[in-house]
């Protein structure tokens, strides 16, 4: 081959070779362009977890609080969130109560107590898919910290109770995660009764509300009944102190029944056996003969009465008043109706929401009151009574029914809910309780009722220790085993008297529910000792 | 063996239509039970029930007559001096005589029924906006008359109500802890009604509604009602007018009246008559509310001269100062 050729044929070769480079090249920068588009790609794409991890940042599961840092940030409380705070970022810890995910946004309610908001995950430059994905599978009841800016809205939102702006979340951090099983949905609890069945939604059985007392406590309505209960707490003690009454502390643990045998409960007592406290009275009247004048308490007492009604607890709370007066019982009577319609005006006036909130799901007339109080006779009530076809003897006690009976007829013509019966026969009355000087066939006693409930028993006490030495044979009742009690007569006392009331009974009766059960947080009765 | 009465099937006087041509003879069996009984009497020493009849309707004539003189005594007096200047201390202290002091057989077991033992308790409802006069008028009227339990509430429906609304049945009977010994209640209670309403028998009455007619209700338990139908119809419609035109009317609507009011106690010194009565009452009432004594034509300042000289208005006229 000569050189030439060589050349040539290198030279075509190169030829061939440049072509064949040139198809290389070509394929190499075609190369290059996928690549270049592929990392293009992959830049972008690599831009979108970037993206991500920024958006990674605004939300999770936050490591458990213990204390590790002071964090120096305000949480707003779900019910001052206004539209006054409209278009301002802000921090909000509250529960999830329901969450809804709709393709790129979701929707999730906010409770904090009884008041709750609606908030939005949307995505777009604040939040990914992956966030508001994380939002959507948030368990209800877990605890969050959301930052947000307040938002107005343009129609009202009826589901919730801040009705006129909705948060739009930037960062979500669950603080405490629920378990996904709930015993009981919020929703079914607070379903109004008969509502369910029509629909066919569940509702949820007053065991199982109590088994899972922490939850149910949760709902509107519970919170609502709670902070009603503490206000009547908070008045009756308020009302009183003005009126110049001292609060007492008086033991629960007591060597003697206090009120007859029958239901009192027993407890061992290191040696000997020792009984639960069945109402506060003989400490009461105790202190008016130490010249403490007015007296009230507030504290458990203790009933072994094993029956299951609607009205009964083993333990309550007993508001209990005794009073000495200067000439007529009548005094006492005045100062406890008082009491009662002070109790009453507060709450009208100062506790509408909550009242609103417990008729939603148990929907009942107001509660009426007269001011003063009515009172009405034993006598008038029998005749009251008989006119309308009941017959009983004059000396009976009123029966339950006949009690919801003159409950009926009193609100029909007097329009109150609330109202004192006096002067009872003196045969249905305990021992101690003071004759009617006129006719001794009645009793200075009385008894207080509520939409036709009795709430509160009570009578001027006798205090001569001779008259209640002759009540007590009278009653065959064992001289040596209330002997203290009489005793504590020997030595001057004023004449008083007094009465109690049942925290949860006044509760119930004033928001018109149909169980005790529903006032009394963790409720004992004869089949119930847990929660 | 002794026999035993029987009642007489008929009455022994019945009138037969017997032929003219037989002779009579006495009836044989009531001659002989009168003569019976007569003989059982005398030898016991009992006066002729037929003796006992004609002295019960002899006296049952000399009672109906001192009644009559009574009526008449009061009508001369009313006559002669309707605007007398009896002070208000005459009044309440003669009121048994005085010709405005409410008369006639009101018993209140006749009227309300028979007692069970329950207080009759009249309950009122009024709305403190609108305080019915008449009502508290007739409360003292009623007062006056019966032993009454006064008793003021105010309803968990109203918030507050003015002191003088709460007083406004005067101080609290010392008895009132003992609700038996009353014969009547009187509840007033202050509630936000659109209407006046009065219960009463919640068994056996409905409510009555409107300031008028609880009056007439009131009223009645003062005095009957005049029992010719005209002179009462004229009573009610005074009291109608006293609500519907004086109340609640206009200016010219109570110019009206005030001029009818004029030419009847032209006719007579009290609005229906020479007797005091409701029409005068609610009237009265209703010229206190609109205060417009003023400018009322002769008859009428004559005629409030003498309501004023009654005394029975004071309750009204404390509440409106």
């Amino acid at each position: 081959m000569t050189k030439e050729e060589v050349q040539g044929a290198t030279e075509e070769e190169q030829q061939a070779q440049s072509k064949k480079a040139l198809k290389k090249q070509q394929k190499e920068a075609e190369k290059a362009a996928k690549k270049a588009e592929k990392q293009a790609k992959l830049a972008s794409e690599q831009q979108s977890t970037e993206e991500d991890d920024f958006a990674k940042d605004r939300y999770g599961v936050s490591a458990m609080v213990q204390s590790q840092q002071k964090v120096d940030r305000t949480l707003v409380r779900v019910q001052d969130l206004t539209p006054e705070k409209a278009d301002q970022l802000i921090w909000v810890r509250a529960r999830v109560h329901t969450s809804r995910a709709k393709g790129k946004q979701c929707f999730l309610v906010l409770r904090q107590q009884q008041f709750n908001v609606q908030a939005l995950v949307a995505v777009g430059d604040r939040a990914s898919k992956q966030m508001v994905k994380f939002a959507a599978n948030i368990t209800k009841e877990s605890i969050v910290d959301v930052e947000a800016s307040v938002r107005k809205v343009e129609q009202k939102i009826e589901s919730c109770s801040q009705q006129d702006v909705e948060l739009h979340i930037e960062r979500i951090f669950i603080i405490s995660q629920a378990e996904p099983r709930l015993p009981l949905q919020l929703e079914d609890a607070v379903r109004p009764d008969g509502e369910g069945e029509e629909e066919g939604r569940a509702t949820v059985n007053q065991d199982t509300r109590l088994d899972n007392r922490v939850i149910d406590l949760r709902t509107t309505t519970s919170q609502a009944v709670f902070r009603l209960q503490s206000g009547v707490c908070q008045l009756f003690r308020d009302t009183l102190t003005k009126k110049g009454f001292v609060e007492i502390q008086t033991p629960k643990i007591i060597s003697a029944a206090s009120e007859g045998g029958a239901n009192v409960f027993t407890v061992s007592y290191f040696k000997t056996s020792a009984y639960l406290a069945q109402s506060p009275q003989l400490y009461k009247q105790m202190c008016i003969c130490a010249d403490f004048d007015k007296v009230f308490c507030v504290g458990p007492v203790f009933r072994a009465e094993d029956s299951n009604t609607h009205r009964h607890l083993t333990e309550f709370v007993g508001l209990d008043i005794e009073m000495a007066f200067n000439y007529h019982y009548h005094e006492v009577i005045e100062s406890i109706t008082d009491t009662m319609v002070q109790i009453f005006k507060g709450l009208r006036d100062n506790f509408q929401t909550e009242i609103q909130t417990v008729n939603k799901q148990f929907p009942s007339q107001p509660f009426k009151f007269l001011e003063p109080t009515l009172r009405l006779e034993f006598t008038e009530a029998v005749a009251m009574l008989r006119e309308a076809g009941v017959e009983m003897g004059d000396e009976d006690d009123l029966s339950t029914p006949n009690e919801k009976l003159l409950g009926r007829l009193v609100k029909e013509k007097y329009d109150t809910d609330f109202y004192v019966l006096d002067k009872y026969p003196l045969a249905v009355r305990p021992f101690y309780t003071m004759p009617d000087p006129n006719n001794p066939k009645y009793s200075n006693s009385y008894d207080m009722f509520m939409r036709g409930e009795e709430i509160l028993s009570g009578a001027q006490r006798i205090h001569d220790a001779q008259l209640l030495t002759e009540r007590a044979t009278h009653h065959q009742i064992d001289l040596e085993k209330i002997k203290s009690y009489i005793d504590s007569f020997r030595f001057g006392a004023p004449p008083h008297g007094g009465g109690g009331i049942g925290l949860e009974r006044v509760c119930m009766l004033y928001l018109g529910l149909h169980n005790v059960r529903q006032t009394s947080m963790f409720p004992r009765d004869p089949k119930r000792l847990t929660p | 063996m002794s026999m035993y009465q029987v009642k007489p099937v008929c009455g022994g006087d019945v009138k037969l239509d017997l032929p003219a041509c037989m002779y009579k003879l006495p009836n044989v069996h009531a001659q002989q039970g009168n003569s019976c009984t007569a003989e059982h009497a005398l030898q016991n020493g009992e006066l002729d029930p037929a003796v006992k009849a004609l002295e019960a309707r002899q006296d049952e004539i000399m009672r109906k007559l001192y009644e009559m003189k009574a009526v008449v005594d009061g009508l001369a007096k009313t006559i002669l001096t309707p605007d007398a200047d009896l002070d208000l201390t005459v009044s309440s202290s003669l009121s048994s005589q005085s010709s405005t002091a409410f008369r006639g057989t009101t018993d209140l077991d006749t009227l309300l029924g028979k007692d069970l033992g329950a207080l009759r308790d009249i309950v009122i409802n009024a709305n403190p906006a609108q305080p019915p006069l008449t009502l508290l008028v007739l409360h003292s009227l009623l007062c006056q008359r019966y032993r009454v339990l006064s008793t003021v509430h105010v309803h968990s429906s109203v918030s507050s109500v003015p002191p003088q609304l709460l007083s406004c049945l005067g101080p609290r009977h010392a008895d009132s802890y003992a609700r038996h010994l009353f014969q009547l209640g009187f509840t007033l209670i202050w509630k936000d009604v659109p209407k006046l309403q009065m219960k009463f028998s919640v068994q056996s009455m409905c409510p009555v509604e409107g300031e008028a007619n609880v009056a007439r209700f009131l009223f009645k338990l003062l005095t009957p009602y005049p029992s010719d139908p005209a002179q009462a119809t004229l009573v009610d419609s005074w009291v109608d007018t006293a609500f519907f035109q004086l109340a609640e009317g206009g200016a010219k609507e109570q110019a009206a009246v005030l001029r009818a009011f004029n030419s009847a106690l032209g006719r007579s010194p009290w609005l229906c008559g020479p007797e005091f009565s409701l029409a005068d009452i609610a009237c009265y009432c209703c010229i206190l509310v609109r205060g417009s004594t003023s400018s009322a034509p002769a008859n009428v300042q004559r005629w409030i001269k003498s309501c004023e000289n009654l005394g029975h208005f004071g309750p009204a006229k404390l509440l409106l100062q």
